[in-house]
């Protein structure tokens, strides 16, 4: 029974936060959580499965159409920002290749990914917190289990296939929006010649930097829906428990992204 | 027929020795919270049997049914339903076995985002059949319970007796052999108690539909009751038919107060 995620999870949820207890218990639910989400993406894919469709248009809604106008005004910021620093680096040193070819890989290795971590997490990994602890404290998770339905159906399966898909579509549009926009401040405002912020661009990344920087995104989803699923899980059936479970989210969520991605930077890139 | 006090005191509920039982359960112990809520609990519920757990509200009731469906595991002591040991299942069997039983939970466990009929469609769910099939079992339940024109409702527009008759009809669209129902009588007026008692009765003489109900008043079943648990505090202070209840209530102070708030 050491693996039944409904009744050694649901029923008895980590002590999320305390450590070291908490801490292990919420890694063994998260690793238990993943496991079965797993199996059941394999059902569907063999046919022996059904991904919850309504649940799934939902978390579209929270990670995708929710976000697309602040990750949308975000990139267009940052991208001005952006430039505008740029602007006034070069003031200084006479160097544009060089200060051009450090904005823009920053800009696609780091920053963009960053920023669609940080609103897929504030936006789509808190409400699926929410939704979680609102389940388990509405009984509606009691609901599923006596019915035959593992709970997971309708809250990490569709959320995380859901996060996945959007936070790919969010590191190519946010990196076209934030480029777009540092783009036309520096050509327009600062009078640098297109051609050599293009040039500056094909030089800094290459084709594995491109599949990291995608990635990365995605990797943080799935680290966000695994952090929402166990903050939402420990929430019990106390309904003042459904805001701390918002909070832990978003804090650990931001907190894991950090730390993913230095690791990284330490591991991978090396 | 005593009440269980002790391992060898496992009470069976009905007096013929009877092959199969729907419920075992044996030396079971709940602490919640570092608090003793059951205790050295023992009682065996034959297939088709009536059963009812009575006792003052904290008395464990709720708790016990949890561990009856598998929704908790108890600290100490087996649960053995249907024939099988929840402790030993593996998480596909235990949806098997679920597959096999219906429940009406007390605080109510609806989807609150789906309509009533997606509600009740939920245990058809991963089913062999098409969707008209599905739809013809939900329309009988639905005819059954008197839902008519609740399909397309959410729950939050239901009354509470009406999402208690949703949760029943949800519980018997797959034709359970074994239904839980805590809190029988909850939300349900008395003609809608008696509509349902009819329903349910319908159900036992159909395919011996073993029910487990709790409550607050030892008189909710009615005579269709084959036996009554009492409980208190998390202890069993009775279990045996009705009759037997009946007879030893006028020496059992303790079992009158518990039953009609009366000494």
């Amino acid at each position: 029974m050491a693996a039944d995620l409904n009744r050694d999870a649901y029923d008895r949820p980590p002590r999320a936060g305390t450590w070291p207890l908490g801490w292990i218990e919420g890694l063994g639910l998260a690793a238990l959580a993943l496991r079965r989400c797993l199996g059941l993406y394999l059902r569907i894919l063999v046919g022996r499965g059904r991904l919850d469709l309504p649940a799934f248009a939902w978390s579209l809604r929270q990670s995708g159409l929710a976000i697309l106008p602040a990750m949308t005004l975000v990139g267009i910021v940052v991208g001005a920002i952006l430039g505008h620093q740029t602007e006034s680096v070069l003031e200084r040193f006479n160097l544009p290749g060089l200060v051009l070819l450090s904005i823009n890989y920053a800009l696609v290795m780091e920053l963009v990914p960053l920023l669609v971590g940080i609103l897929v997490a504030g936006r789509a990994g808190v409400a699926l917190a929410v939704r979680q602890a609102a389940l388990s404290v509405r009984g509606e998770v009691d609901g599923l289990l006596i019915t035959g339905i593992d709970p997971l159906t309708y809250t990490l399966a569709p959320a995380l296939l859901a996060m996945l898909i959007m936070s790919f579509a969010f590191a190519v549009w946010g990196s076209l929006v934030t480029f777009a926009a540092t783009f036309l401040w520096l050509w327009l405002v600062a009078n640098v010649p297109p051609a050599l912020f293009l040039d500056s661009l094909s030089g800094a990344l290459g084709p594995d930097d491109l599949l990291e920087a995608i990635l990365k995104p995605m990797l943080f989803a799935l680290l966000i829906a695994l952090i929402a699923t166990v903050n939402g899980t420990a929430a019990g059936r106390d309904p003042l428990n459904i805001g701390e479970a918002a909070t832990r989210t978003m804090i650990g969520a931001v907190t894991i992204i950090l730390i993913a991605d230095l690791a990284i930077i330490l591991l991978v890139r090396q | 027929m005593s009440a269980a006090a002790g391992p060898d005191a496992t009470a069976d509920v009905l007096a013929e020795p009877v092959p199969e039982w729907a419920l075992e359960l044996t030396g079971v112990y709940q602490h919640v919270g570092g608090n003793c809520a059951l205790a050295e609990i023992n009682l065996r519920v034959p297939r088709g049997a009536w059963l009812l757990i009575v006792g003052p509200n904290g008395a464990g009731k709720s708790l016990l049914t949890r561990l009856i469906l598998g929704l908790d595991t108890p600290s100490a002591g087996t649960v053995r339903v249907l024939g099988e040991d929840l402790q030993g299942l593996s998480v596909r069997a235990m949806t098997a076995l679920r597959g096999r039983m219906g429940a009406v939970l007390q605080g109510g466990s609806l989807l609150e985002h789906r309509s009533v009929i997606e509600n009740l469609l939920l245990p058809l769910r991963d089913l062999p059949g098409g969707r008209a099939q599905q739809a013809r079992a939900a329309r009988l339940v639905i005819a059954t319970l008197r839902l008519d024109g609740l399909e397309n409702h959410l729950p939050r527009a239901l009354s509470l007796g009406q999402r208690r008759q949703v949760e029943l009809a949800r519980a018997l669209i797959s034709g359970p052999s074994l239904l839980v129902w805590d809190g029988l009588t909850d939300g349900l007026d008395p003609a809608a108690a008696i509509e349902t008692l009819q329903v349910l009765r319908a159900q036992r003489e159909a395919r011996r539909l073993t029910l487990i109900a709790t409550d607050n008043r030892a008189d909710a079943l009615g005579e269709a009751c084959d036996c009554i648990a009492v409980l208190e505090r998390g202890h069993m202070a009775f279990s045996g038919s009705p009759s037997e209840l009946a007879a030893v209530l006028p020496e059992r102070l303790d079992l009158r107060y518990i039953l009609t708030g009366r000494p």
